[in-house]
């Protein structure tokens, strides 16, 4: 019951409705791939630079050297939506994980936790992406860990903020005089409660995490062996001027899905947010 | 041979467009007297310098900057002959172990002072044999003066002339101001970045991530020269910017590859710009693949030209470099006049054979359809090499070696391949002069191997029989005789293949049609410029 009330508020908010079919779809592209692009999206296969629709075999032409354009968005969105999940998934873990510990304790762990999420904030976060990738080499895990750490911050205040006004809560006491461990209130019972706000900002994360890798990939830092959308966009930069289809497909995918991302995060926000379920 | 028919094609190609660019200029031609007066801004296909003036040369960039404000002794003309510049003549003694110079008089320093024998002296003992050419002037004995007019350079083995006037015409070989430099560390001159010369261009002014700013010099030797006021060297980052500067007409010249291939096209349409690949004969730039000797997978040659079988160069020619290239047969260049033969040994694209060498080397595919993997590096310095990087991936694939791609921005693409040796192979990319050593053979020999010195034998390729012919093409003063020596090192490195250029790059030119004089000197982008004016 309480499911469908949750989809029904989330359906409510119809520019999300389409964000969710939206990324659907990107998401089975990106799941069925293989299947209807069996060969790897980075082999050359046609004559460079044809136009989309100039022949039939490359509905979306093919690029400098010749790969086709296609397979390489269909391919392109698993390692997109995939780097997008995996970065946002570590951003939460570490965001979630500083903020609660600095939320709950208080005190001096707090003073800590916080000064250091102050100086990860105050480091321009594509300037940290980069430096982090050139260091540990431009791979893909690389990339993904190099985003996460810049995006942590805003989840850890955001926890830390739910876990201030949640601690001193009746329940919360009331665990506590139970004989209840620090650990388990926090897991059990705190978190489940700060999580909604943490959810929204972790889908946005997705958005901001598919952007980096694209800024990244466009300055020539992505992973060579990996066919991603920001990469595709770079490489079509020189050809701005001549074939400018090279940088506008892979650009208007990456628009859709990022503005798609924020669209389900506003509908995740009204769906979970109590305040406004009577809007 | 098999690229054969295809050097032809690109030779037309190359011919065709300097036909269109004299077509446009020679109206301008037709004019006659040169317009004085004005101001020309220049650019290059790269960024700003570290300094002007590097006097270990520091790259192509402080090269371009510094050229327009130093001299060298000697230069050599589109023909080949070589010519005297701030030395009038040169002639070896009858041994070849000392060249007697004949300096030339009259010639001031942009501060005024006189520039004689003793500048020359301190030039090449100082600047020379210990920065700007170390590697080239390892047999240097000494350089005297006897006569107000005349230095002679001895060196303690006999030295071919080609050799010695190559050294004349050395990129940042130039003759500085003893009265500048003595006595201080010349790598950190403050001179470097306001630098003092004989050249036809004073420095001005340095606006740091701008411009450079030479005028003319009233005193210069050449009576009457330069013809313009005012010397511009802007630096704009990205060649879509370039191109959109030429266009607007801010920028009249660019050298080096100013813009991206597809807007060479574009600009040369409209009639006001014209490009051409005339002026960097003496200095031809290559994409190479190296195999790094350490890994045991490449001890056997057979292995080493497999990897170059696979790889169809005239595919990377034509699609990457838009045909502004062509593939390479030997590590002598083409443009060579002296020293490229094609008789050399053809690793020229086969698939087949490729699989057919490492069968019989021992490498057959295993039950994943793989022989062996390799980390393939390609330097980030240029666009292409990244590019060239995904088809080679592709390429050995294709015959069966699992590839991993990395292709790391400039400082660790040099640290990565020059320093570290962390690579099993490598795209990079080289620039050679006609005279073959040290810059070409130091890439092969055995004392080229020099861990953190970029650019040099990176492979780890050591072979005395390889080492003994470069010995004695260094000291082998008879032309023909020499020039036999340096065929059979180019038969014998096509055949060993740990270093090859899969192509020569074609450097190109773009200006306004306005400029008049320019792509007058086999290595132009390090030229002094000084006949160059603008119509109007």
């Amino acid at each position: 019951m309480q499911r469908f009330e949750f989809i029904g508020r989330f359906a409510r908010n119809r520019g999300a409705l389409i964000g969710a079919v939206l990324i659907l779809v990107v998401a089975l592209m990106a799941l069925l791939a293989p299947l209807f692009f069996p060969v790897d999206p980075l082999r050359i296969v046609g004559q460079p630079e044809l136009w989309p629709g100039e022949d039939a075999d490359f509905p979306l032409g093919t690029d400098s050297l010749g790969r086709d354009m296609l397979s390489m968005i269909v391919h392109g969105a698993r390692a997109t939506l995939l780097i997008g999940l995996f970065a946002s998934a570590v951003a939460t873990v570490i965001g979630v994980g500083v903020g609660a510990t600095a939320g709950y304790f208080g005190g001096w762990i707090d003073e800590i936790a916080m000064r250091a999420a102050e100086l990860f904030q105050t480091i321009p976060n594509l300037i940290f992406v980069l430096t982090i990738v050139v260091i540990l080499g431009s791979t893909l895990t690389n990339i993904v860990i190099a985003i996460g750490i810049v995006s942590w911050t805003p989840i850890a205040r955001m926890t830390r903020a739910e876990f201030l006004s949640l601690r001193d809560r009746e329940f919360v006491q009331a665990c506590r005089a139970m004989g209840m461990g620090d650990l388990k209130i926090i897991v059990a019972e705190i978190l489940p409660n700060a999580l909604p706000p943490v959810i929204v900002l972790s889908s946005l994360v997705v958005a901001g995490a598919i952007l980096f890798e694209s800024a990244v990939s466009f300055l020539g830092l992505g992973d060579p062996n990996v066919a991603s959308w920001g990469r595709l966009v770079g490489d079509g930069r020189q050809l701005i001027r001549s074939s400018w289809y090279i940088c506008a497909i892979p650009g208007v995918a990456i628009m859709i899905t990022v503005l798609c991302l924020n669209l389900i995060g506003d509908g995740l926000n009204d769906a979970l947010n109590p305040k406004l379920r009577d809007r | 041979m098999g690229n054969d028919s295809n050097r032809v094609t690109r030779r037309v190609f190359g011919a065709g467009v300097v036909a269109t660019s004299l077509a446009g200029v020679a109206p301008s031609f037709a004019q006659g007297t040169p317009k004085r007066g004005g101001t020309l801004v220049a650019t290059w296909g790269g960024g700003e310098p570290q300094a002007c003036y590097v006097p270990a040369g520091g790259g192509s960039s402080p090269t371009f900057s510094s050229s327009k404000l130093f001299e060298r002794l000697g230069s050599r003309t589109m023909e080949g002959k070589f010519q005297g510049e701030l030395a009038e003549s040169w002639k070896p003694a009858a041994d070849f172990k000392s060249y007697t110079l004949k300096i030339r008089k009259g010639v001031k320093f942009h501060d005024g002072k006189d520039m004689t024998v003793d500048d020359v002296v301190y030039s090449v003992s100082e600047i020379w044999k210990k920065y700007a050419a170390a590697s080239a002037l390892t047999d240097f004995a000494g350089i005297t003066a006897p006569d107000v007019d005349t230095v002679v350079m001895t060196f303690n083995t006999p030295i071919p002339e080609f050799f010695f006037s190559s050294l004349l015409c050395g990129n940042v070989n130039y003759i500085v101001p003893k009265h500048v430099y003595a006595g201080s560390d010349p790598v950190t001159n403050p001179a470097n970045n306001a630098p003092i010369g004989t050249g036809p261009w004073k420095f001005k002014e340095w606006v740091r991530g701008s411009h450079f700013e030479y005028v003319k010099n009233d005193a210069y030797w050449r009576k009457d020269l330069p013809y313009m006021d005012r010397l511009i060297i802007r630096y704009v980052r990205d060649p879509a910017g370039r191109a959109a500067a030429m266009e607007a007409g801010d920028i009249h010249i660019g050298v080096f590859n100013p813009v991206a291939p597809p807007d060479i096209k574009r600009l040369t349409g409209t009639g006001k710009f014209v490009a051409t690949p005339k002026g960097y004969e003496e200095s031809v730039w290559s994409t190479t693949l190296e195999c790094n000797m350490r890994n045991p997978v490449f001890a056997k040659r057979e292995v080493r030209q497999a990897m170059f079988h696979a790889i169809d160069r005239n595919f990377l020619a034509k699609t990457i470099y838009y045909g502004y290239a062509r593939p390479g047969t030997s590590p002598i260049y083409s443009p060579n006049k002296e020293f490229y033969t094609t008789d050399t040994f053809s690793t020229a694209f086969d698939p087949k054979k490729s699989a057919a060498l490492l069968d019989a080397a021992g490498y057959p595919k295993k039950a994943d359809g793989k022989r062996f993997a390799v980390n393939l590096l390609a330097a980030g310095w240029f666009t292409e090499n990244g590019k060239i990087g995904a088809y080679v991936k592709q390429a050995l694939e294709d015959v069966g070696v699992a590839v991993n791609l990395s292709v790391p921005d400039r400082p660790t693409s040099i640290k990565r391949i020059y320093t570290d040796y962390d690579f099993d192979m490598a795209i990079s990319n080289q620039a050679n002069p006609s005279e073959p050593v040290p810059s070409t053979t130091q890439y092969f020999t055995t004392d080229g191997i020099k861990k953190g010195v970029p650019f040099r034998n990176a492979s780890g390729y050591s072979n005395p029989e390889v080492d003994a012919l470069v010995e004695k093409i260094k000291v082998e003063t008879d032309p023909a005789k020499r020039k036999a020596l340096v065929f059979q090192f180019e038969k014998i490195i096509t055949i060993e293949a740990p270093l090859l250029p899969m192509l020569e790059l074609e450097s190109i030119t773009v200006a306004s049609t306005k400029v008049q004089n320019h792509s007058n000197d086999p290595n132009y982008l390090a030229a002094t410029w000084y006949d160059i004016w603008l119509a109007s």
